[in-house]
């Protein structure tokens, strides 16, 4: 077990180190956060002294090392918009893209689960046509297009809710059904296909053999076998909880981690971009561990190891 | 002896506190002035609201003439021309000195009344230049003691720089009495007055400086003298200004403006047309005949201080030759442009000024005409082959970028041309050197109504162009020391003119396409008047009149 963790940690480690990497490459070598953040009408003399206040104006590669000690040492910088640590303006962020993504995770996991299972239990049927139907639609929308298309029914023809913002409960509602609808596509589709492979299978045919109840067959046999590409499915989900809703957040106007991360890119406001991909990266290795560990839990070979197979 | 009950008591204390209540509320139910919300697509660059550091024309939507005000102001309902602000009058000791009479019963928002010892605060090393020096400082640095910044009161480091490109030659300011204020300056100088109405000459409360604890506590929600007071600044998301009412140009018209941040122009618009937002700006030309197809609303707005550039590297090998810069300009159907890109809603100006420079202003004088015949000539004699000639392109960073960089380039591509588009991501990529630098978009403004604030600052030797080795000419660069310290207006003119004709006829560094414009939507109802520039005069008089 320890074995295992200490592997997974190290993996994440490293997949963070890339990050962090990568994003400095690609940040500081496509240009320059003085000319960027002062406009380009700025006198040269302000860019020259902005340049070497943050430091700018030493080789890339002193840069780096400084940035990557800096980082090693828990300073995740400061940001050259306002000069403010980094890591405090995120937080800042953070509750308003969890007002979004959790319940939209709620809608995720509580119409698409259900959704998937119906319809395979009901495979062929009217009812199976229709969940698939609004899957596809839900899936291939894409999230900005289905955010105006609500905000023009629901704000401009019917004038119930607001077109964005974030000033009440209520501007929240178009945002998290927008993002909250293309989850539960995926995961209708996901659930589905595991349970329909699940059911096929030779032990569900011998439960119901055996005379148990199929209301037992399904819920004691066949979702805990389905569960595992569905449970990968939420993970993923789950890991995406901070950054997950960049589209949705600019199309709302909605000041998250989203559109923070937007603005920080376009800025070059390198520690701030950093700051969140630390963070995504942080929750998605998390979250995978998390998967990883419930894995075990939903299918005994797993647990063993991997050494039940092997028999 | 009279008994008071517990009942009577509570009686009583319930009086007392409705009595104290009543005219609290008769007040709040008094106030029945409106509150507008405004759609932005950004509400400022720098998340902070200091005139110093944010020098954008987001900036001076939400700083003018809501909330910062300069001695001497421009007049935002009219055509920008120079009027008294928060200095009643001011006139000329001699070509370095100006004398400013205040305003009295000016209040900032702290309830302080404005006096000179603010005036010669805000124009101090502490707030404005720290330990820069005037350009041609004649006077002994040792006589001077600069203070170190106090911690956490540290100015960022491009202010004291933009501070001293606004005031290159500005040596001290005094205060005369409690209402009068000298401005010295280094040098001769006729654009002082100009100076001290541009945007980042606006003044501060000394004692609203000194009570933050930081910088940046002191730039989210500065003390100054405006029409409306910061109540909330959420960065990238919402500013909100609640009324000054104890402000000097009379009660203000609204109880609250709220600008809010709307990246996508979609959401401004379905917003406006949902009641959401009483202002959408930022608006497309393209959209405009959308909005106003529904009879309520309208679009509002024009041009600006601002004209759109294309400029051109004369080291680059194919534009070396000022015949072949020059077969550019002549190619270019400036007036389609607007027409199909602007719907009409600009104009073509009349080079790189402005006609509130008054004066200095020439209204003779004109773009190079449309002559595709004339650009064929002129590639001719320059033996001109053909050879690929790059643009670089940022995608949309202006409005209707793109789209004009592809009408330019087939007008540029019908007298024999080559020009080829290369898409860059930002400004770093755009300025790069090499000899792959040939052609690029720009746009200038004028902060005060004198060439010095254009063409001297943008093409002279001080200027981008030059710094970043696109374009140099020497006897340009004698006429930008003359206009800058001459005295005699006469000669000033005549060397602006002949500054025009080397930078856009001679020896061309750029050449002007269009004036910029911006555009808000509204609904009809509302009685409100864009002003020719980014700000958005809500003043007493200037909503709902």
């Amino acid at each position: 077990m320890l074995r295992f963790a200490t592997l997974r940690l190290g993996r994440a480690a490293i997949t963070i180190a890339l990050v962090v990497t990568f994003a400095f490459v690609v940040l500081r070598l496509s240009g320059d956060p003085a000319l960027i953040i002062l406009g380009p009408e700025a006198p040269p003399e302000a860019i020259a002294a902005f340049r070497k206040s943050w430091g700018l104006d030493a080789s890339i590669f002193v840069q780096y090392v400084d940035y990557f000690g800096a980082i090693l040492r828990g300073d995740l910088g400061r940001s050259m918009r306002d000069g403010r640590p980094a890591i405090l303006l995120v937080a800042e962020r953070i509750p308003a893209t969890l007002a979004l993504t959790l319940p939209a995770l709620a809608i995720k996991i509580g119409i698409g689960v259900p959704a998937g299972i119906y319809a395979a239990l009901h495979r062929g049927g009217p009812v199976d046509r229709l969940v698939m139907m609004l899957a596809v639609a839900g899936f291939t929308v894409p999230s900005f297009v289905l955010g105006l298309t609500l905000v023009l029914i629901f704000s401009v023809q019917l004038g119930w809710l607001p077109s964005g913002g974030q000033e009440s409960w209520r501007h929240a509602i178009l945002p998290v059904v927008t993002l909250g609808t293309g989850g539960a596509a995926i995961l209708a589709r996901f659930t589905r296909s595991a349970m329909l492979e699940v059911l096929g299978q030779p032990y569900i045919r011998t439960a119901s053999a055996k005379g148990v109840a199929w209301r037992a067959v399904v819920t004691g046999h066949a979702l805990p076998n389905a569960a595992i590409p569905t449970v990968t499915m939420v993970g993923f989900m789950v890991g995406s909880l901070i950054a997950g809703a960049v589209v949705v957040e600019s199309v709302f106007s909605w000041p998250g981690v989203g559109r923070l991360l937007v603005v920080a890119v376009a800025n070059r406001d390198l520690a701030v971009v950093q700051c969140i991909l630390l963070l995504v990266a942080g929750t998605m290795v998390a979250s995978n561990l998390i998967v990883d560990f419930l894995y075990g839990l939903l299918d005994p070979r797993l647990r063993a190891g991997g050494r039940a197979g092997a028999h | 002896m009279t008994h008071f009950s517990r009942r009577d008591t509570l009686r009583l204390g319930s009086a007392l506190a409705g009595g104290l209540a009543l005219p609290r509320f008769a007040i709040a139910q008094a106030d029945n002035r409106p509150s507008i919300t405004i759609a932005v697509q950004k509400i400022v660059n720098s998340n902070v609201l200091d005139v110093l550091r944010e020098q954008s024309n987001v900036g001076e939507r939400v700083f003018f003439s809501s909330l910062w005000e300069p001695l001497i102001t421009k007049n935002w309902q009219g055509n920008l021309e120079r009027q008294p602000g928060l200095a009643t009058e001011w006139r000329r000791i001699d070509d370095q000195t100006v004398e400013l009479k205040l305003r009295e019963g000016v209040k900032f928002h702290n309830g302080d009344e404005m006096t000179a010892e603010d005036v010669v605060f805000t124009f101090g090393r502490e707030r404005m230049f720290a330990n820069t020096e005037a350009k041609n400082r004649s006077t002994l640095k040792a006589f001077e003691t600069i203070p170190a910044p106090r911690p956490g009161k540290e100015l960022p480091p491009e202010i004291p720089a933009v501070a001293r490109r606004a005031w290159p030659d500005l040596l001290r300011v005094e205060a005369v009495g409690k209402y009068v204020v000298r401005f010295y300056n280094a040098t001769p100088d006729v654009t002082l007055e100009g100076r001290l109405s541009r945007y980042g000459s606006d003044i501060m409360s000394r004692r609203g400086w000194e009570e933050a604890a930081t910088y940046l506590d002191w730039a989210r929600k500065p003390i100054t003298t405006g029409p409306y007071k910061v109540a909330e600044f959420r960065p990238d998301h919402s500013l909100t200004l609640v009324a000054h009412d104890e402000y000097w140009g009379g009660r203000p018209p609204l109880r609250q403006i709220r600008f809010v941040e709307v990246p996508e122009v979609a959401s401004r618009i379905n917003g406006l047309l949902s009641g959401q937002y009483q202002f959408a700006c930022d608006i497309p030309p393209d959209q405009i005949t959308g909005i106003e197809r529904n009879v309520a609303f309208e679009v509002q707005g024009g041009t600006i201080l601002n004209h759109r550039l294309t400029c051109f590297d004369k080291n680059h090998a194919q534009l070396a030759n000022p015949l072949v810069r020059r077969a550019f300009t002549h190619a270019i159907d400036r007036q389609a442009i607007v027409d199909s890109l602007w719907a009409g809603r600009t104009v073509v100006p009349k080079g790189l000024q402005w006609p509130y420079y008054a004066d200095m202003f020439h209204a003779d004088w004109s773009v190079p005409d449309y002559n595709p015949k004339l650009a064929q000539d002129l590639l001719k004699q320059a033996g001109y082959k053909g050879d690929p000639i790059p643009y670089r392109l940022l995608n949309n960073y202006y409005t209707n970028q793109v789209a004009t960089a592809q009408v330019l380039v087939e007008m540029w591509k019908a007298v024999g041309l080559n020009v080829q588009i290369e898409t860059k991501e930002n400004w770093t990529q755009i300025m790069a050197r090499g000899p792959e630098r040939a052609v690029r978009d720009w746009s200038n403004s004028a902060p005060f109504n004198d060439p010095v604030s254009s063409i001297v600052n943008q093409h002279g030797p001080n200027g981008q162009q030059q710094q970043i080795g696109e374009w140099r000419n020497d006897e340009m660069n004698t006429l930008c020391e003359f206009l800058e310290t001459s005295t005699d207006r006469a000669k000033r003119k005549a060397a602006f003119r002949r500054m025009l004709e080397i930078c856009e006829r001679e020896d061309p560094a750029y050449t002007v396409l269009h004036q910029n414009a911006t555009f808000t939507a509204k609904p009809k109802a509302l009685k409100w008047k864009a002003s020719p520039a980014f700000a958005m005069d809500f003043r007493p008089g200037s909503y709902g009149a």
